[in-house]
């Protein structure tokens, strides 16, 4: 069996819980997608409607569909979605998750630069560099100003914060 | 043995605990922020790739709390790399480029079979894991390991070959690596299926 990752795929996060990014997956991609990530839940940050291929395929596999429309981060309500997509995140019950776009670069670039700040600490050179890996060089700078800037006010069940989450007593940021 | 009173007492205190359900506030980022090494990615499940961690980096490596770093250079790290994972028990493995090579030796070569056979050996074998495979910039050596560890997860070429370019920066990679990872041949593993990583056992 020769297994088809969807374009730009990588773990985000492969610890006790497992997050995945990718493109747009395809029909050529299910079997991977099936056999290889058992996952629970499928976040789409998109402007595309869903296909019946994909939608038939998730059915099948029993995974949920969680379509956050996206366009760029300059939409003007940019901000309850990506707080969307965080409160999925910080649910250890939708695990395993795959975060896709169309091409897994900027859309997805900015939900995964949003996590590594807010919920893992990483530095703001660190999340540059990934997202420089996975948009292929092109700096977009739109998306990069837009992570630094990005802060929200979420209050999430302490139980449900998957362990990757930054735990700090007394901090007054991400616990 | 217990009364009816202190039944319902438990009770009580089991829906104070329900209804008060310990909440956590998501705002900023930690005051305290982690430097990943360059080219840092998550490969799979506790097994990641990067180039050469210095000190900045030791915290954020802290956190991923390895057992096993994989050194695929000729070349000792950096004394600090090597007091660090003295420090902290780490296995530091070097998987020297080309052991026969000696001084003519030089960065650009590709892996031989058999350092890219040893570094895969200790990659299928879950008890060394966590684990960090590194060089010195994190693309064309790691990326050959990567690239035949993807092949023995039985991924075809064109992702294996996408992902390895990823890593390469503006330069682009090599056609050399690529071939090496093409005519590596997966055989030459051996998997212990009780002791592989269980994203890698055999379905």
């Amino acid at each position: 069996m020769v297994y088809i990752p969807p374009l730009n795929f990588a773990p985000v996060v492969s610890t006790a819980v497992s997050l995945y990014r990718s493109g747009y997956p395809m029909p050529l991609n299910y079997p991977f997608i099936a056999d290889r990530l058992h996952l629970k839940t499928v976040i789409y940050v998109g402007d595309k409607d869903i296909s019946d291929d994909y939608k038939n395929f998730l059915d099948a596999q029993d995974i949920n569909y969680e379509f956050v429309y996206v366009k760029s981060c300059r939409d003007a309500n940019i901000n309850e979605q990506m707080d969307q997509v965080l409160l999925k995140v910080l649910d250890k019950k939708n695990y395993p998750i795959l975060i896709h776009s169309n091409k897994g670069k900027h859309r997805v670039g900015v939900v995964v630069g949003i996590i590594r700040k807010l919920l893992q600490g990483w530095s703001t050179t660190g999340i540059y560099q990934e997202y420089g890996i996975f948009s292929g060089g092109l700096k977009g700078e739109v998306d990069l100003e837009f992570i630094t800037m990005f802060d929200t006010e979420l209050v999430v069940r302490k139980d449900g914060v998957p362990d990757f989450v930054k735990a700090r007593e007394g901090d007054d940021g991400a616990y | 043995m217990a009364e009816p009173d202190e039944d319902d007492d438990h009770i009580y205190v089991n829906e104070e605990t329900e209804l008060g359900t310990q909440r956590v506030r998501v705002a900023h980022a930690p005051a305290r922020r982690i430097v990943p090494p360059l080219n840092f990615c998550p490969v799979e499940r506790y097994l990641y790739r990067s180039g050469q961690p210095s000190p900045v980096n030791f915290p954020f490596l802290l956190d991923l709390r390895l057992k096993t770093i994989i050194w695929l250079a000729n070349e000792e790290p950096q004394d600090t790399l090597l007091e660090f994972c003295d420090a902290h028990s780490i296995q530091l493995q070097f998987a020297t480029i080309n052991p026969d090579g000696g001084e003519d030796d030089n960065p650009w070569d590709g892996l031989t079979e058999h350092s890219i056979i040893a570094a895969l050996q200790t990659i299928v074998n879950a008890d060394n894991y966590p684990l960090l495979v590194c060089c010195g910039m994190g693309r064309h050596r790691t990326g050959t390991v990567i690239g035949c560890l993807r092949r023995i997860m039985g991924w075809n070429l064109a992702s294996v070959s996408e992902e390895y370019r990823r890593f390469t920066g503006s330069r682009g990679g090599r056609i050399l690596v690529e071939l090496l990872i093409e005519a590596f041949d997966t055989r030459l593993v051996a998997i212990d299926q009780e002791r592989a990583p269980r994203w890698l056992a055999r379905t």
